[in-house]
């Protein structure tokens, strides 16, 4: 196993007579999404606070790259810091200034850098989040998803390696939230930065992370991939997981994954051995490309808008569905088998091409307000499942069969 | 039921708890506010000697333009209105005082000396520090309790070098130009009730403001502008910067505590470094 | 621009500020009054009681000077003063000094009668050798008090 980027050995960390981290081991390697989840005020942003500094442990170390970033030289340590940005939960804007300057502000403080370039890197920032309209506001004129996108753009001007988010989605709407953790996924792609994030929207960050870390009674009590913690049983979870899941999906109003699961064994134990069910994989293709053309709050009211459509056609024959990722849905439809349910996706599908991706199509128009458009398609694929069969396979299976079921198609330009 | 008062700390009461008796406890009170005064001392010089140090790094001249404009430039108007009124006090008053002896011709050597050696200095900073001083506590803290100051450290801009450098630089230079003003326009005041309204004779006003007014006194005014200049700003400045660190309270109340405690704690270390000061000059 | 205004409101006030600075200290401090356009000339006293440094010198009830410095001179028991006098006032050498008070109470100054029954001028450096010390008020009304002067 490579070496992490970040590690932390036997780490603890008292305020007065509590202890907040307790013996904390945990590893965060490079260039990926490392999330870390709990209960609030369990210390988290403590932990984080760690990584960069602004505190340092009672015992224990932090190591950066195997070395413990208590011994290192002045320098070095300068050399560290200078590629680590961090994003506040309030954002910490300085309020007397405006966006431009508040973007601007590290560059202009820390590097000698000429004016024009300055204001290019600036003003790319400022494009890549959308807040164009608004470079000469100051931050109190601003919504709060707005004031967000300042302080993500101020944290990436420096170009920086490792970025932590102390939880970035707090307070948002459901698209938003969404939106904000599309495009921190998207930059830590294009961009390459170990992305740390501090959240506890689950399992919307499932969508978007690597690797998990559960920070529990200040102790990491799992490190690991997503699906592991599907797996992982602890009390942990139950307190956690559940009370944050809730039985809805937030952005589409679909069942959660948790639910779906409980519910899909719940009507496949009532079945007999040899009856079959359908499910379908529904997936929006090149959500990347339309997040880039009418950026990521729209792309996320299509995905919101194709998920409450498929609930709606498909409840309504006793199906039900939640999202499987960023850009796929799954469908169940326990009382039909392959034959009824590739009837239902015909139907389902000439009346989403006549109108539901049309409809979509305008909200996506409406909420990216610039005159850009793109063309985007989706996709279905249908699989026959057996009680005792695993989901996934069904699920891959139907994946393989995916065609083409709808296009949008933008007007065409005057 | 025996009382093993030898399994107890040496200190604590038997009956309340608290260590000490009545006797002790108010003198432990009185020790542990030295000390924290003390402690407080320490790190106000401290944090005075490292923010003038990074005074001198680069990139702080639009940062102490910014600062002269908002402590010194604005502050403009206010002076000359005290300065003016209060030269004008001084006038009515000393007249009234001389007339008795006959002696109304001194007139211009007390308007003048006064307000030169004392009045001056004084009152500029008292009224800066209304002004000025108590805009600095309240943004400081302001800031500090928003997260602001955080937010620099991540960034690696020293909140020191950012935030309280070019205030300090900016009162340096602005607090003896506003004195000067100060001096003149109250000298100005007095000519103006004397000489206008009480009939001494303006040329008499003019020779013994000129006669009697030496380079020492200026200097000596000057000296203790610099002096209020810098107590001023780190007093205003240090209850900012740590207005998280109260313990009677957080949040907005605690930067309005900050900001009331910076301006009275400037009024009394103004008055008592002018003694201090003036009992080493003269 | 706001910030264009603001600079130079700061470079207004600065220059404001220099100038009353400036003015003061020339004005009423007197620096450079004397400068280049001045000379020396030295007396004695026995007394220079309420003479100060900057005392103003009178002659004919016209400034022409300010003492500079006083020293004793202990050899011959009297107070050495060295005047500044603005160059161009003709002093000669049987000038006559006298410290004289303004007013009943007022500050002291040295009054010059500059003399001219000789035609000796003094020059940079020379000597006022007829003075006159300041009369003690406080002597002078004792006498009256309690008597001694004849009526």
């Amino acid at each position: 196993m490579e070496t992490p980027l970040i590690e932390f050995k036997n780490v603890t960390k008292r305020f007065g007579p509590r202890t907040i981290l307790d013996q904390v081991n945990l590893r965060i390697y490079e260039g990926q999404v490392s999330t870390i989840i709990g209960k609030s005020g369990t210390g988290k942003s403590v932990l984080l606070k760690h990584i960069i500094g602004l505190l340092s442990p009672d015992e224990g170390s932090v190591l950066f790259r195997g070395n413990p970033i208590a011994s290192l030289k002045k320098s070095e340590w300068d050399a560290y810091r200078v590629q680590i940005s961090y994003m506040f939960q309030n954002n910490a804007l300085f309020d007397s200034m405006t966006v431009h300057d508040n973007v601007a502000l590290p560059l202009r403080q820390t590097m000698n850098l000429s004016k024009s370039e300055i204001e290019r890197r600036v003003m790319a920032r400022i494009e890549q989040t959308e807040l164009a309209e608004v470079v000469y506001k100051y931050p109190s004129e601003l919504s709060g998803g707005m004031q967000k996108r300042v302080a993500l753009s101020r944290a990436l001007v420096t170009d920086p390696t490792i970025v932590l988010f102390d939880e970035p989605t707090t307070g948002q709407d459901p698209i938003r939230k969404n939106a904000i953790l599309a495009m921190i996924a998207e930059y830590q792609r294009k961009l390459g930065f170990t992305a740390i994030l501090i959240s506890h929207e689950i399992p919307d960050v499932f969508f978007i992370s690597n690797r998990i870390l559960a920070l529990y009674d200040g102790k990491i009590v799992f490190q690991g991939t997503p699906e592991e913690l599907d797996e992982f049983e602890h009390p942990f979870k139950d307190e956690v997981i559940q009370s944050l899941e809730g039985f809805q999906e937030e952005l589409t109003g679909l069942y959660s994954q948790r639910h779906f699961k409980v519910r899909y064994q719940a009507d496949l134990s009532r079945k007999r051995r040899d009856e079959t069910y359908a499910i379908a994989l529904f997936t929006l293709e090149e959500l990347e490309a339309i997040s880039n053309v009418l950026g990521h709050t729209a792309a996320q009211e299509i995905i919101r808008a194709m998920g409450a459509y498929i609930d709606k056609h498909f409840g309504a024959v006793g199906g039900f569905s939640t999202r499987h990722s960023i850009n796929e849905f799954v469908t169940v439809l326990p009382y039909s088998d392959l034959d009824e349910a590739g009837r239902i996706l015909e139907d389902f599908a000439k009346d989403f091409q006549d109108r539901g991706i049309r409809d979509i199509g305008s909200v996506a128009q409406k909420e990216a307000n610039s005159a850009e458009c793109i063309d985007f398609t989706i996709l279905a694929g249908l699989a026959q499942g057996k009680p005792f069969v695993e989901m996934e396979s069904i699920i891959e299976f139907a994946k393989f069969r995916q065609q083409e079921i709808a296009r949008f198609q933008c007007e065409l330009r005057r | 039921m025996t009382t093993n008062s030898h399994d107890q700390d040496p200190g604590e009461n038997e009956v309340t708890g608290r260590p000490g008796t009545f006797l002790t406890r108010p003198f432990a009170v009185f020790g542990r506010k030295v000390i924290s005064w003390v402690d407080h001392m320490g790190a106000a010089a401290i944090f005075l000697g490292k923010a003038c140090v990074m005074i001198f790094r680069p990139k702080q001249i639009p940062g102490i333009i910014q600062q002269i404009y908002y402590i010194g430039a604005k502050s403009i108007t206010i002076i000359m209105l005290v300065g003016f009124f209060t030269g004008m006090v001084l006038g009515l008053q000393s007249y009234h005082a001389l007339v008795k002896f006959g002696a109304q011709g001194a007139l211009g050597t007390l308007v003048a000396l006064s307000l030169v050696r004392e009045l001056g200095p004084v009152l500029t900073a008292i009224m800066i520090t209304a002004r000025a001083g108590s805009a600095m506590t309240a943004e400081i803290g302001i800031q500090r309790i928003s997260e602001q100051i955080d937010a620099l450290d991540t960034m690696r801009i020293d909140p020191l070098k950012f935030l309280i450098s070019p205030r300090i630089a900016a009162s340096i230079i602005s607090f003896p130009l506003l004195t000067a003003l100060f001096d003149l326009i109250g000298i100005l005041g007095g000519f103006l009730s004397g000489v206008v309204l009480l009939g001494v004779n303006a040329g008499t006003y003019f020779h013994r403001v000129q006669s009697s007014v030496e380079m020492k006194d200026i200097t000596d005014g000057f000296i203790k502008a610099l002096v209020f200049a810098v107590i001023v700003t780190t007093v205003c400045c240090y209850q900012g910067y740590f207005t998280h660190m109260r313990t009677d309270s957080y949040g907005a109340k605690g930067v309005s505590l900050s900001t009331t405690s910076a301006v009275v704690l400037s009024c009394v270390l103004i008055l008592v470094a002018d003694y201090v000061v003036t009992s080493f000059l003269i | 621009m706001k910030k264009y205004a603001m600079e130079t409101a700061v470079g207004i006030f600065v220059v404001i500020g220099l100038f009353c600075v400036g003015y003061m200290t020339v004005k009423l401090g007197n620096v450079g009054l004397l400068g280049d356009d001045s000379y020396s000339l030295f007396a004695r006293f026995t007394s220079v009681s309420g003479l100060r440094t900057g005392s103003s010198i009178q002659m004919l009830g016209i400034e022409i000077g300010r003492v500079d410095k006083l020293t004793m001179d202990q050899e011959n028991q009297m107070a050495l003063v060295e005047f500044r006098i603005n160059k161009g006032i003709k002093i000669y050498d049987d000038a006559i000094a006298s410290i004289k008070t303004e007013g009943l109470i007022g500050d002291r100054y040295v009054s010059i009668d500059p003399g001219g029954g000789t035609d000796e001028l003094l020059q940079s450096g020379g000597t006022i050798t007829e003075t006159e010390s300041p009369t003690d008020i406080q002597e002078l009304i004792s006498k009256y008090a309690f008597g001694d002067v004849e009526k």
